[in-house]
């Protein structure tokens, strides 16, 4: 069958892509719009590279036919980037060199972004759960808890911005 | 062949029409964390896919002493009610944040072992699975559900679109053991729900995931804990029994010697758990 | 502190952290050419096997294909990744010609135009084959009408005339009969994948001037090429490697597997070729850790003092040794561990089997060395009546040692170290052990 259009909201503005059926939304982030933030690891669901926001809830883009998310809201690391300068999160994960070779950050720092948005002041308990589906080898977990513990602190009492 | 079309309906009655339609070639697929990663690396090559995300299948009703799931409410939806607090323990206990995002309460009744843990703690609690097709609609136990590896009692147009779940049971554990504390596949899942007369055990429902070709119930270690009032020389007949009785397999998780074993340590650790 | 130090000491923001935590750091798959064509490989389903026929006729027929690539298609077929340094002789097939040795083997690689149609026309292809014995035991296949895996009808790799890495110091049958006690232990590891996040993967790319330039997160950039320009008998003037850019490694990346069939497709249709690996091939058929075997004895006095140490290790190299004939060197100059014994033998196989070729990884050969000596030292430790600390600073080397190898210690650190983890755990130490130092011996110390 022939392709299909499918329009979604991406930093701020509606976009429309064409695509074959059943391309996944990581697919369509990283070859059709350039957001390579959103990585691959394994486009199995296993390892958390690839997390991003729907409608705000953290979801993994392999998993995702992008024909399920017409019309929503879609978050990615490029979009939560200022245009200068970085988010809080993202400068507690310079801060406590919560990364090694990098290839796992962007969906630590999607999720971690999920986490602060739904609780501003989590426990350290609460930290650990929500980073369970994203893998780091270089087994950096430490000091990425650390990191969302400090962009918490950092972000206190005004959540953090979008 | 790739895919070469994608179906989204927008309700029960579309998507039975498209069952109709399209025959048992169509692959039907909820939250995608099963049936994706077969596609996204060429094992799975179907040829139409019909995505039940939009066909109002989701959410949770109280209907007396039902409570009424329907089969695409994600786990993160089960995770949020509190009808059922063992159906709590075992969304909590499966996957990560964000497929908890996406995967389906009916999604994990296909789930091959040794996924499926919500499917484990239904089981024990004695949930019964509505079905829709062309010729209407049927209920049954759980326990019927389940036919063998993959299979199960659905006929090629009939759709899962409910689980019913009875609320009255309180007595409860979930136990799953994993390699790791979270987002893990099971070595084995125990879940228990008991009721009792008289400060004795009157019915008992013991269900171990990853320890059969899919979610099982261990008759003889349910019966050595029938009218005792869980005293551990019980617990432990009920611990030997389901040992015997489990048909756990080996993957790259577990041999099947070590899940045998670990079932008597986690039947007997759940039960304790009841008591406690 | 000098003042001419401004980074010793000091913390030091990593340079490519903004591109991490932004996400603009480039890795190889984030690139996208136009016009790019996708690789996928036809892999061998037996664990070793003849091939009798291969039918690509339904492949060549799905929508997308473009072509397919067998053994014939490549200029120098049979490769040894460690040839660059000397290592005979070359036995790795790019593509497998008539034979499989291991469940994964390439066999054909297929290009189309998305990974789909790849995909789709992989499972297409028709395999007839016949299937052979396997062996899967380093020493199963050392036994005498084993399966042969080599191309040359021997299990083991040969060093110099050699079938084992050989170190000879000292007498240790003399040692071992005038011993108070002999400890022996047999220790087994298991392979593990390195399951960097990032999959290994290359883009291949033609340019104007005749040159292809390849995009790879190869951990050996210069190694890829070499080996790239060997297999098709290219100038290494040609190719240009970009790389550096590496999403986890570990050793897992450091093998030339994907680079030469990308750049001879990227050859064959003057178009870029991608191939990465899937999460599925990076688990099952990229090189792991070896699993080992490790005999180990030891000669003890009844004081603690290990004067002879016999091992006979035997790494499982897989169907390729690729770079383990080099981890056994490594394994045999480490395997009496950082202690200081007079008498060592040591005898360390590399072994072909019919399981997926091993390679690097972290410390290899080395990492399960130790494994071994430090529960022997636990085991001595027991037998003899002393703690695991005594143990090991009774038998420390120090500076001006010789190692069996023939290696002078220099710079030794081992009773420092301990004396600092001991410290660190709160674990008093005896006067004897907390003056200890590596400094050399005096005449006549033990």
């Amino acid at each position: 069958m022939a392709s299909t259009i499918v329009t979604f909201e991406l930093a701020g503005r509606e976009v429309e892509v064409m695509v074959k059926p059943m391309t996944t939304l990581q697919a369509v982030l990283r070859y059709q719009l350039g957001f390579t933030s959103v990585k691959e690891g394994c486009r199995q669901g296993g390892c958390g590279s690839c997390t991003v926001l729907v409608d705000g809830e953290p979801m993994m883009s392999c998993l995702l036919p992008v024909e399920d998310v017409a019309g929503r809201r879609v978050t990615t690391l490029e979009t939560i980037t200022p245009d200068e300068g970085v988010h809080p999160i993202q400068q507690a994960f310079i801060d406590h060199t919560a990364f090694q070779c990098g290839y796992c950050t962007p969906g630590m720092i999607m999720i971690s972004k999920a986490l602060l948005d739904h609780d501003p002041h989590p426990t350290r308990e609460a930290i650990v759960d929500a980073l369970a589906g994203n893998l780091c080898r270089c087994t950096g977990y430490e000091p990425i808890v650390a990191a969302v513990e400090g962009a918490a602190q950092a972000t206190a009492g005004k959540g953090a911005p979008r | 062949m790739t895919v070469r079309e994608y179906l989204s309906p927008r309700s029960l009655p579309e998507a039975l029409s498209l069952m109709e339609r399209y025959g048992p070639d169509l692959l039907v697929m909820a939250g995608g964390t099963v049936a994706m990663p077969l596609i996204n690396d060429g094992i799975s090559l179907p040829e139409r896919v019909m995505g039940l995300r939009h066909a109002g299948l989701d959410g949770i009703a109280q209907r007396g002493d039902v409570l009424g799931i329907g089969a695409a409410t994600t786990l993160t939806q089960l995770l949020a009610q509190d009808a059922v607090p063992l159906l709590r323990e075992a969304a909590r206990n499966t996957a990560s944040w964000s497929i908890r995002n996406m995967g389906t309460v009916g999604g994990n009744l296909f789930t091959p072992p040794p996924g499926g843990d919500v499917a484990v703690a239904l089981l024990a609690l004695d949930a019964r699975v509505r079905l829709a097709g062309p010729r209407g609609e049927r209920t049954l136990p759980l326990a019927d559900f389940f036919t063998g590896f993959m299979t199960n009692a659905l006929a090629e147009d009939e759709l899962l679109v409910e689980i019913q779940v009875p609320t009255t049971v309180r007595e409860t554990a979930f136990i799953k053991f994993g390699r790791k504390h979270a987002n893990t596949p099971a070595v084995v899942t125990v879940a228990i729900a008991v009721e009792r007369r008289d400060g004795r055990i009157g019915t008992a429902r013991i269900a171990l995931g990853a320890a059969g070709p899919h979610p099982i119930r261990v008759a003889d270690a349910e019966a050595a804990i029938v009218g005792s009032a869980l005293e551990s020389d019980a617990i432990q007949r009920a611990a030997d029994a389901a040992m015997r009785e489990c048909r756990p397999f080996t993957d790259a998780i577990a041999t099947e010697w070590y899940r045998r074993r670990m079932v008597g340590v986690f039947v007997k650790r759940a039960l304790e758990r009841v008591v406690a | 502190m000098s003042p001419a130090l401004n980074v010793v000491g000091r913390s030091v923001a990593r340079s490519d952290g903004i591109g991490h935590v932004t996400g603009r750091t480039q890795y190889t798959t984030d690139h996208v050419f136009p016009g790019m064509l996708h690789l996928k490989i036809v892999r061998s389903p037996a664990h070793h096997a003849r091939i009798r026929h291969i039918d690509l006729s339904e492949a060549e027929r799905v929508p997308g294909f473009v072509r397919a690539l067998t053994y014939r298609d490549v200029p120098h077929n049979v490769y040894t990744i460690l040839g660059l340094i000397g290592v005979e002789p070359e036995e790795e097939f790019v593509l497998a010609e008539d034979r499989l040795r291991y469940k994964g083997e390439p066999i054909v690689a297929i290009v189309a135009e998305s990974e789909e149609a790849a995909l789709d026309a992989v499972a297409r292809v028709k395999l007839d084959l016949e299937e052979l014995p396997a062996v899967f035991d380093v020493e199963e296949a050392l036994k005498p009408g084993a399966p042969i895996v080599t191309h040359w009808g021997n299990n083991t790799f040969m060093y110099e005339g050699h079938p084992c890495r050989r170190v000879r110091f000292g007498d240790v049958e003399e040692a071992f009969a005038r011993a108070d006690h002999i400890v022996e232990g047999v220790y087994d590891t298991k392979p593990i994948e390195h399951a960097a996040i990032e999959t290994t993967a290359c883009i291949a790319v033609p340019e104007a001037n005749g040159r292809y330039t390849v995009y790879t997160n190869s951990q050996a950039v210069y190694f890829s090429l070499d080996n790239t320009a060997i297999i098709l008998q290219i100038p290494g003037n040609r190719l240009h490697f970009v790389g550096g850019t590496v999403g986890g490694g570990f050793g897992g990346k450091v093998d030339v597997i994907v680079e030469p069939l990308a750049t001879l497709a990227a050859i064959k249709t003057n178009r870029p070729v991608k191939y990465a690996y899937s999460r599925s091939e990076e688990m099952q058929v990229s090189s792991t850790r070896s699993a080992w075997r490790i005999y180990v004895k030891d000669g003890v006095t009844r004081d603690g003092h290990i004067i002879a140490r016999k091992v006979t290790s035997y790494a499982d190299s897989g169907a390729y040794s690729r770079q383990t004939p080099y981890a056994l060197t490594k394994h045999a100059a480490n395997a009496a561990g950082p202690y200081a014994i007079p008498n060592v033998s040591i005898d360390a196989y590399c072994v072909y089997t019919n399981r997926v070729p091993s390679s690097a990884m972290r410390g290899f050969g080395i990492t399960m060395a130790s494994f071994a000596i430090e529960v022997q030292m636990d085991k001595i430790a027991e037998l003899v009546g002393l703690d695991p600390w005594s143990i090991r600073f009774i038998n420390a080397y120090r500076d001006g040692d010789v190692k069996p190898h023939r290696k002078v210690v220099e710079d030794a650190t081992l009773i420092e170290t301990m004396q600092a983890a001991a410290a660190l755990v709160g674990h008093d130490l005896p006067a004897e052990f907390r003056t200890m130092t590596s400094a050399p011996r005096h005449a006549g110390e033990e």
